[in-house]
């Protein structure tokens, strides 16, 4: 016999559980043994809905029950029989059923994301990136200690950082577990390195080259971009759990970054203190890297005029908040 | 800053006691000072308490003349300051009960009394939330009434509101003529009430007036308590030569006053003015910045110091009105080897609980990092260039403003960052740092830091390019 259709029965992720062919219509659906299709649901009365094809096309009737049959997320009004669009679901009780109809125009065939071949593909780049990040750690353990300290000292801050990042990739990857049947550590730290390293290297670039061209605002593009590839690192992460989500996850952490951060200007701005970073570049660097002539202290004083104006709008002594219990601290991540 | 963690001092101003008692001044004195109840308060013991012995029965005549002499005069003085000293309170305006305690001295026949700035100051900035209250030795209280002061000198004029029928009878002070000067040594007599504990007379010795200080104090060997401020200091003949205000916490016995002259050119000046009702801020700044243009001219004119570094010239100033500390780390340390030296001023002018103003400070550290490498010492460099606080908005202060750039003085370039704050109720007062690295070197270098409190705009300028001025680069000998 022909196939007309094919009526799923959806479990909680969306995978069918139950499949009915059907070759003539109508369709009776319900807990009644006497239905085409029989429903193990206690929310399901025992001739719930029916479904008929009339000339127009596959309509569903639903019978007087207690909870109804909703169509995608709208409830359908008692005593219509509307008509189902293409590969429609609806619900009947606390069931979700999907209806495919013979001839509908199929979606084309989507690729696999295949992490195995993604991690292999990847496993080079891996290599370099740990690799790196290795050195980088390694450098900036050197520069930040005096000659001299105690080995096991350095060896424990030296593998304090990769422990936590095997530890947050670890997280990652049961994430992936529960809701791609991937444990994907590997692609999760492959995530987690590179973004780390675009905000730790250009956090440092960007203090250099505000340092070398004495333009302290540079040191401050560095910080957004630090923001942004940690916000960019989160959403690839998230991205990894559930690539069709992507779209609203990315919403989502944009609109984080972007509420955080207006409520951080407008905090700072209150306290008069500047939007981002720090109150003044605090880069020091090699005396070869300076490309700009100094001025002399006279020019430099001069250079200083426009401040009265602006302190004299800070100094007044506004809205009588007495605000001089401010903790103390305040970095700007 | 990195080096004044590592001293574990930090760049701080002299611990200098004032002497109005609140609660929290008076408890922390006893805790720190003197054991409550175990030693007396009074001056040295006199001679006649000296155990005499057979052996000394010739001299101990002579000797007891002499104390006979000594007790009148302690006596008289007791009984010159007893009708004319006050206790000076200052209460909550809507209750009794005393925010804090100094003492003032009677001046003025229609009730008018001299003390310190800052036991009336917080009447004076917050009149809406305090009061003043007088209460004699012999217990008749009044309100009172803030007629002048000398925010400099931290003195004050205040007058009976409702002057008692009786107060013309009680005398006044009178002055010890400036003609008459004291001689060191000479013993003087200091009269408060300390603690709150009530009428104290102490004795001390004049000696002459502190060094180095901008500001003339006088130094009084003899031991000052909260609740004294504003209290007469007497010669033998019970005439003012000065004024109790401050003592040295970290010492014994070492104490201030303000040398009368000051008062009497207050006096001249406000004793008949009439009752403040406004506000005293305009007053205030005015005061402030003829101070900070008197110390602006006179630090600008003196010369900086030689420094012996052998490729850097740092201003360091002359101790004239400063006093310096230097330091360095112990030269077997493997990282960044340093010297420092700290200079600042004794005396800074008392606004309020939270805000003294009206000094300078400076101070550099020279940076050896050969041990290092260029890396390494760039980063340690950087660090420490970053430590430097330069404040946050208070209620007093503006958030600090900066400016930053390179900058070359005499051959040497350098990283510089000038940080501004203005004072939110005295206007046309600013503080300003200046912070400055030399950037030529890869492994030596030197950090210096400029703090001016309470000057103008102007001068703030004008101070901040003469010490960057002060900045040079000296060819190896």
């Amino acid at each position: 016999m022909e196939t007309l259709a094919l009526i799923e029965t959806l479990d909680r992720d969306g995978q069918p559980r139950q499949v009915l062919r059907v070759s003539q219509w109508p369709v009776r659906i319900g807990r009644a043994i006497d239905c085409d299709l029989v429903l193990d649901d206690p929310h399901v009365a025992p001739h719930h809905a029916t479904l008929a094809w009339r000339d127009d096309g596959l309509h569903v009737e639903p019978a007087a029950t207690v909870n109804g049959v909703r169509l995608g997320r709208a409830a359908i009004a008692p005593g219509s029989t509307p008509l189902l669009p293409p590969s429609s679901q609806m619900t009947l009780g606390a069931t979700t059923l999907r209806v495919r109809l013979a001839g509908e125009v199929l979606a084309p065939e989507q690729r696999l994301l295949d992490l195995q071949q993604y991690e292999r593909r990847h496993a080079v780049t891996l290599m370099a990136l740990i690799l790196f990040a290795a050195v980088w750690k390694g450098f900036e353990l050197w520069l930040s200690t005096m000659p001299g300290t105690q080995g096991s000292v350095l060896a424990w801050s030296y593998l304090s950082a990769p422990a936590g990042l095997v530890v947050w990739c670890a997280l990652w990857a049961i994430g992936s577990m529960i809701f791609q049947r991937r444990f994907a550590f590997w692609t999760h730290l492959y995530v987690a390195l590179t973004w780390l390293l675009v905000a730790v290297v250009s956090e440092a670039a960007a203090g250099q080259i505000a340092f070398a061209l004495s333009m302290p605002s540079i040191e401050k593009l560095g910080r957004v971009v630090f923001v942004l590839a940690i916000a960019m690192m989160l959403w690839r992460h998230v991205g990894l759990l559930m690539p069709s989500r992507r779209r609203a996850f990315a919403v989502a952490i944009a609109s984080a970054v972007a509420v955080g951060g207006g409520l951080l200007l407008i905090d700072r701005s209150m306290q008069q203190q500047p939007l981002i970073g720090d109150l003044y570049l605090g880069t020091i660097s090699l005396p070869g890297v300076r490309q700009v002539k100094p001025v002399s202290a006279d020019a430099f004083v001069k250079s200083a005029a426009p401040l009265e104006k602006t302190l004299s709008t800070w100094a007044k002594p506004d809205d009588g908040d007495d605000d001089d219990d401010e903790p103390e601290g305040g970095d700007d991540e | 800053m990195l080096l004044n963690m590592l001293l574990g001092r930090r760049f701080g101003r002299l611990p200098v006691l004032l002497l109005a008692a609140a609660l929290g001044l008076a408890a922390c004195a006893r805790a720190g000072a003197t054991p409550p109840g175990e030693k007396p308060l009074a001056a040295p013991a006199s001679p006649t308490s000296k155990p005499s012995t057979a052996a000394s029965a010739a001299q101990d005549d002579a000797d007891s003349e002499d104390s006979a002499n000594l007790s009148a005069s302690a006596r008289r003085i007791y009984d010159i300051g007893r009708p004319r000293l006050l206790q000076v309170r200052t209460l909550l305006r809507d209750q009794d009960s005393q925010a804090s305690v100094g003492s003032g001295s009677l001046v003025g026949s229609d009730g008018l009394i001299l003390t310190n700035y800052h036991v009336v100051s917080q009447v004076a900035l917050e009149p809406q939330r305090y009061r003043l209250n007088f209460q004699t030795v012999d217990g008749v209280t009044g309100a009172l009434q803030l007629v002048a002061f000398d925010v400099v000198h931290d003195l004050a004029l205040v007058r009976m509101a409702k002057p008692p029928a009786t107060v013309a009878s009680r005398g006044i002070f009178e002055f010890r003529p400036q003609s008459a000067a004291l001689a060191q040594g000479e013993r003087i007599f200091s009269l408060g009430n300390p603690l709150d504990v009530g009428f104290v007379v102490v004795e001390g010795t004049y000696n002459g007036l502190v060094e180095r200080s901008f500001l003339p104090q006088i130094l009084f060997s003899g031991s000052l308590n909260p609740g004294m401020s504003g209290g007469p200091v007497l010669d033998d003949r019970g005439r003012i030569v000065g004024v109790n205000v401050a003592t040295r916490r970290d010492g014994q016995q070492i104490s201030f006053l303000v040398p009368a002259e000051f008062a009497q050119a207050l006096i001249a000046r406000s004793a008949n003015a009439k009752p403040i009702t406004g506000s005293v801020e305009a007053e205030m700044a005015r005061q402030l910045l003829a101070h900070q243009q008197a110390l602006t001219t006179r630090f600008i004119a003196l010369p900086w110091r030689e420094t012996k570094h052998a490729h850097y010239s740092v201003p360091v100033p002359q101790e004239d009105f400063m006093r310096c500390w230097g330091s360095s780390n112990p030269s077997e340390s493997k990282g960044l080897s340093f010297e420092r030296s700290d200079c600042q001023m004794d005396t800074a002018i008392f606004i309020n609980e939270s805000l003294r103003t009206g000094d300078l400070a400076v101070r550099h550290e020279v940076y050896d990092g050969s041990k290092l490498g260029a890396l390494r010492f760039a980063q340690e460099a950087g660090m420490s260039f970053r430590n430097e606080g330069m404040g946050r908005r208070t209620h007093d202060l503006s958030a600090p403003k900066c400016q930053e750039d390179f900058v070359e003085s005499a051959g040497l370039p350098m990283r510089t960052v000038m940080c501004l704050r203005a004072y939110r109720h005295l206007p046309g007062l600013y503080d300003v740092a200046v912070l400055s690295q030399s950037v030529d070197a890869k492994t030596e270098g030197v950090q210096g830091r400029f703090d001016a409190r309470g000057v103008s705009f102007q001068n703030a300028m004008l101070l901040a390019s003469h010490y960057l001025q002060g900045f040079a680069w000296k060819r190896s000998p």
